[in-house]
């Protein structure tokens, strides 16, 4: 049980927290706005592509919607759009915060975010009027990817400043993982574009290098990413530090290791050298080891305070995260067995897998550095308690509903491809209504969505959502009226 | 082919050395010794140890 | 600063001894690997070139790829080989012109590796593309009408137009003719056909 002591004057480490929080405002809130923008229009092309697996009829016949271009443009614009925009935003206002620095550089960055959005819409339109690569997770035209590239440099030049100029002594935890994406995502991109788009490897050796890159995207990008957003918000919410530091260096650098190794079993039973598939198998498994590392370190230091679920946004997101983070790393492991494959692979199963990942974990965890991140950084409370819980359930159970149907119809759509004696389109039929039920979860999903578009409209708009007892904040005290106390303190003494 | 698994182990081996050599460096330096007060870092003076930051916005306390 | 180096390095080691093991060395693998020479002279795999060429141009830029895989597994892991998919499994000399490979990742609709084996008519294509439920009723394919141009009741019928079955038809559209770009891709799709038996596929 924690007991809330509030200091009675502001410490000279709130006036920090100030300064740096108000440094990062513009960019931050540019990076994380825009990205609320994508992740809509995202949900809103995956609502289209779901609706034309069971009805195909749905807007047929335009050809720029049709449904292997607009299935594109919604894993681009949710990889690049929401997870690039959120997790570098997440990046930057984590980075400065725990290195008590001011945000380096922030006109280069304002117009990197700026440049960043233009090319997510090149890259779009370009799919859309047909100049798809044909590179899964690699569509956007190469005309557009030198605009999502360069302003991730500045990213990275800003990250190494902060790092450099940094007043603290120590590193925390999450800040390995945020170095770790810095150094990883350049490199991979360059790679993989090079390989694939760029013509340096051909056929099956491009396969290979193409789900090397698209694994590595969720894997160390995304993850750490929302692994050192959990490690930042679970301690700061309840007041407890992590609950073993040495678990956490275990977990990131087994992280680190192994889950470079795991994209090739996206090509299991495939063309390949039998090893290439193995590593990958083989890599999935030892994952076992971070995702239980890292999920006893969240979990014992949740232990004792589980009950702050009731009365906090950003613990209730970050924890079903971390908990979603351990169950869909398990999930996907075993599914990385070659028997398991033999069963799931080409089939929804996968996709389930990714969305129980990237909106049970990944999305989750970006809410909830956002949830608690604007009130500080736009010194105003969220307007509505009751949006932010309507997002929270339409996540939940959205996602669950969404994971369910495909996960289930996945395996009995595996085993009966793999019974020659059923007829491929009867099992075509056997899908249709649970992706009619996918379509469903992604209308939750886009609810939520819009509820929290709205708070997050209302809370960069100049207005004052005061409160009688001001809560996310979590500042009894007004800071201004403290800050010029101590200023008139100050001028008395003199 | 020959070429190749001369390669890979030759790579393997080197990765392997230097990274036991980054783990020794690191214990000799002291990196290990005082892992606690990195995971302390994250609260101070004025958001301190037991103190909840974050509530539903209008909720009383 | 010392610390933040190694760290910067550690992370930098991770990646790279991915991409020298899954990038590189299969790479090197495969440099080796060349076109067979057949009986008749001509090569397997040839590379793409004309109509075949553009056809697959429009393969991509449709996004087949989303539906459709173009790889058969082995005999005895799944049922690639017995459902009729292939004759044999594939291997990585079948993909040496694919640039980029459409090896895909899921079976919305069925594999394609040998479907020029498989459909090796013309008609069959047009009429599938043009509207999948007139071959396959049931399918969630989507209509592809944009690649073909119809022939309405009371018009001139081309002497190579497809008929459209009776029963079939919508509107007042009795036959259809394939565009240039449906002509290329429906070539294409019949060039696509694995059954040349290769040395290394012996199982």
């Amino acid at each position: 049980m924690t007991t809330e002591t509030i200091p009675p004057v502001a410490a000279p480490e709130f006036k920090v927290r100030v300064e740096v929080d108000g440094s990062s405002r513009p960019v931050v809130v540019l990076y994380w706005g825009s990205s609320l923008l994508w992740l809509t229009i995202a949900t809103l092309a995956g609502l289209i592509s779901s609706i034309k697996l069971h009805s195909p009829e749905f807007l047929g016949g335009i050809e720029w919607l049709t449904f292997g271009r607009i299935r594109a443009v919604h894993w681009d614009t949710a990889i690049y759009g929401f997870g690039g925009l959120a997790a570098s935003g997440t990046l930057l206002w984590l980075q400065a915060r725990l290195c008590q620095v001011r945000m380096p550089y922030p006109k280069l960055l304002l117009v990197g975010g700026v440049v960043f959005n233009i090319g997510l819409v090149l890259g779009t339109v370009g799919i859309l009027m047909g100049y798809s690569t044909g590179v899964e997770t690699l569509e956007f035209p190469l005309w557009a990817m030198p605009l999502l590239v360069v302003p991730y440099v500045f990213i990275v030049i800003a990250n190494f400043t902060m790092y450099f100029t940094k007043t603290t002594n120590h590193t925390y935890v999450s800040q390995w993982y945020l170095m770790a994406v810095t150094v990883w995502f350049p490199i991979l991109v360059l790679s993989a574009e090079a390989c694939t788009n760029l013509g340096a490897v051909d056929g099956v050796a491009q396969a290979i290098a193409n789900w090397w890159y698209g694994h590595n995207v969720v894997g160390l990008f995304a993850t750490p990413t929302g692994i050192a957003a959990a490690y930042y918000l679970i301690p700061k919410v309840i007041g407890k530090p992590i609950h073993s530091y040495h678990l956490s260096l275990l977990g990131f650098w087994s992280n680190a290791i192994f889950y470079n190794w795991a994209g090739t079993h996206h090509l299991t039973g495939g063309p390949l050298p039998a090893w290439t598939i193995t590593l990958g198998v083989v890599g999935s498994l030892m994952m076992f080891i971070p995702v239980i590392t890292i999920g006893i370190n969240h979990h014992m230091t949740m232990v004792g305070s589980f009950h702050l679920l009731r009365t906090s946004p950003t613990l209730r997101f970050a924890v079903m995260g971390s908990m979603i983070y351990t169950l869909s790393s398990f999930q996907g492991s075993l599914e990385a067995l070659r028997s398991h494959q033999e069963v799931t692979h080409f089939t929804h199963y996968t996709i389930g897998h990714v969305h129980f990942g990237m909106y049970g974990f990944f999305a989750p965890l970006m809410f909830a550095m956002m949830y608690y991140g604007m009130p500080r950084l736009m010194d105003q409370e969220w307007s509505s308690a009751r949006l932010i819980r309507i997002h929270f359930w339409c996540t939940l159970i959205g996602m669950s509903i969404y994971v369910t149907a495909m996960c289930y119809a996945g395996i009995r759509q595996g085993l009966m491809m793999n019974d020659p004696s059923i007829p491929f389109l009867n099992i075509v039929r056997f899908t249709v209504p649970y992706l009619a039920m996918r379509t469903l979860g992604g209308l939750i999903l886009l609810t939520g969505t819009i509820a929290f578009l709205i708070n997050f409209v209302r809370i960069i708009t100049p207005r004052k959502y005061t409160w009688a007892t001001p809560t996310m904040l979590d500042t009894d005290r007004d800071w201004k009226k403290l800050l010029a106390q101590e200023e008139t303190e100050k001028g008395a003494r003199k | 082919m020959f070429g190749v698994f001369m390669f890979i182990w030759s790579f393997a081996l080197i990765t392997g050395i230097v990274m036991v050599w980054l783990l020794s460096w690191a214990i000799r330096r002291g990196e290990f010794r005082n892992l606690r007060q990195g995971a302390r870092m994250i609260f101070d003076k004025d958001e301190p140890i037991g103190l909840v930051t974050d509530h539903f916005p209008g909720a009383k306390r | 600063m010392n610390r933040t180096f190694l760290l910067a390095f550690g992370i930098f080691l991770t990646i790279a001894s991915s991409i020298t093991g899954l990038v590189i060395i299969p790479n090197w693998q495969f440099q080796e690997l060349k076109p067979v020479v057949k009986l008749d002279g001509t090569r397997y795999p040839e590379v793409y070139f004309g109509d075949q060429a553009r056809g697959r141009e429009i393969y991509i830029n449709q996004g087949c790829i989303y539906c459709h895989t173009q790889q058969v597994r082995m005999k005895g892991y799944g049922a690639d080989i017995r459902r009729g998919w292939g004759t044999r499994r594939s291997v990585p000399r079948d993909y040496l012109v694919d640039r980029p490979h459409q090896l895909g990742t899921m079976r919305t609709g069925p594999d394609l590796a040998s479907i020029g084996a498989r459909q090796p008519s013309v008609e069959w294509h047009a009429l599938h593309l043009y509207n999948p439920q007139i071959t396959s009723p049931g399918s969630v394919m989507p209509r592809f009408e944009y690649l073909f141009r119809e022939v309405r009741s009371g018009e001139t019928v081309p002497a190579d137009a497809i008929k459209i079955p009776r029963g079939r038809q919508t509107g007042d559209a009795t036959h259809i003719m394939p565009t240039d770009r449906g002509r290329t891709l429906i070539a294409y799709l019949k060039r696509l056909n694995q059954s040349y038996p290769l040395p290394e596929a012996n199982q």
